[in-house]
């Protein structure tokens, strides 16, 4: 209060660097309002939206806040991309997941990391006759699903040879031709 | 003075959100009073995206991602009120039917737009099908239309709808990039909007924000060009924009009846 007449009057912004506040007139709240780029907050504690970090060390060292790590795996137009404080990723794109969107997410396989998107995460599409429970996930690298006794390819799409009956969706069947009379 | 451009009322305002504060400026005519720009609200652990403004009772309501929640407050000062709290997702567009007493929005985690009446009550699902990223939406309750936009880089569209979530259709669907603003101009019946992606305001109304500059520009629409720029001290982000008109158009649909 600058009409006090006193010296204490006017006090230092408990800002960062000094920078400046301004007092919330109904709640006499003092509140930063030039944090510098990256921070926001009363005190300029918290991280802006798309960064992460904890730039005062409110609850362990102070990490100053930097972008969003997400594999670039988000899409820059998106808002809350990661968590302001640890960084999680929270919008991953090109059907990745995990913390940094650096897997794929459930029922998809490759590369989350790759450059080219094309070689990114691709759907598992399992086949469901050929697949143990009719599962749609698949081994996250090869993209492998979990076929059924004598299925066989990636997808479980086929019966190894020698087996036939797919569609029975309990595994393929022996086929029992007579060596005598097939060709081969 | 030009003969084109009806005058705004005095005491209209512009009201723009960045990161945990709500700014505003007053309008003169075409002119943004830049020195009389201050910070209406400030909330420092909000990510404030949408805002919106309700002409009737002088509210403004937007939506917060870190709650996420939609809450309102009044121009004139007091304490945000929490509205929405629960089952949302990423709201990042909200609009009022002053009229109705309504507001709608979207949410781009849930994909959906629903609808509730200005106290939160009487909540439902608009629309879940056929979005994958809505974020701008906005209401012309004189007419009883509601449009919005999906920024969905593998198919950008604007769609509009009756208020009611009847006679759904896509408005545009070419040359689209990133629209990430819509607005509508009930004098002239031009909607707009402004894409992130192909850089352009089309069709052209009033007055939009630029994540590139960090800044509140004002277009003449007409002669398609900037008119005006207002930077603000702290550099960041600039989320939602809308207009504060002193005084509500006026008119009667039926959710105002009904």
């Amino acid at each position: 209060d600058a009409t006090a007449g006193t010296s204490s009057d006017c006090k230092h912004c408990p800002c960062p660097g000094d920078s400046a506040c301004a007092v919330v007139p109904k709640t006499k709240e003092v509140v930063c309002t030039n944090c510098t780029t990256g921070t926001t907050g009363k005190r300029c504690e918290l991280c802006d939206d798309g960064f992460f970090g904890d730039p005062l060390g409110a609850n362990g060292p102070v990490r100053a806040c930097r972008a969003c790590k997400c594999s670039d795996n988000i899409d820059p137009n998106a808002v809350g991309n990661c968590d302001r404080e640890t960084g999680e990723c929270l919008k991953c794109v090109y059907n990745t997941d995990g913390f940094f969107c650096d897997r794929c997410k459930e029922g998809f396989y490759g590369n989350a990391l790759a450059s080219n998107r094309s070689e990114k995460c691709k759907s598992c599409s399992c086949s469901s006759f050929g697949t143990v429970n009719r599962q749609t996930s698949c081994l996250q690298v090869t993209g492998q699903c979990q076929c059924l006794p004598h299925v066989t390819n990636r997808d479980c799409s086929a019966c190894e040879p020698g087996f036939y009956n797919l569609q029975s969706g309990r595994g393929c069947e022996r086929c029992n031709c007579n060596a005598i009379g097939s060709t081969n | 003075p030009r003969p084109d451009v009806s005058p705004l009322a005095p005491g209209t305002y512009l009201l723009f959100a960045q990161n945990g504060k709500i700014d505003h400026i007053p309008l003169d005519s075409q002119k943004m009073k830049k020195n009389e720009a201050k910070t209406l609200l400030h909330l420092p652990d909000k990510v404030v995206i949408a805002v919106a403004y309700d002409c009737v009772e002088k509210m403004v309501y937007w939506t917060d991602i870190t709650g996420p929640s939609i809450s309102k407050a009044s121009l004139h000062g007091g304490d945000p009120v929490p509205i929405i709290r629960t089952g949302l997702g990423s709201p990042e567009g909200i609009a009022i039917d002053h009229l109705g007493r309504t507001m709608f929005w979207t949410d781009s985690m849930q994909d959906r737009i629903e609808v509730a009446s200005l106290d939160g009550t009487k909540r439902r699902v608009l629309f879940d099908t056929d979005m994958v990223n809505p974020r701008p939406i906005i209401v012309d309750p004189v007419k009883g239309h509601l449009y919005w936009a999906d920024w969905n880089r593998d198919g950008p569209k604007i769609e509009a709808s009756h208020m009611d979530g009847t006679n759904r259709r896509t408005l545009v669907r070419d040359n689209l990039g990133l629209p990430n603003g819509l607005t509508y101009d009930p004098h002239t019946s031009l909607l707009c909007w402004a894409d992130a992606g192909t850089r352009k305001v089309e069709c052209m109304n009033l007055y939009y924000t630029d994540w590139r500059r960090d800044a509140v520009v004002a277009v003449d629409r007409t002669a398609g060009r900037e008119t005006d720029e207002y930077l603000p001290q702290k550099r960041s982000r600039l989320y939602g924009i809308t207009t504060a008109y002193s005084q509500c158009p006026s008119g009667q649909n039926y959710c105002a009846v009904n």
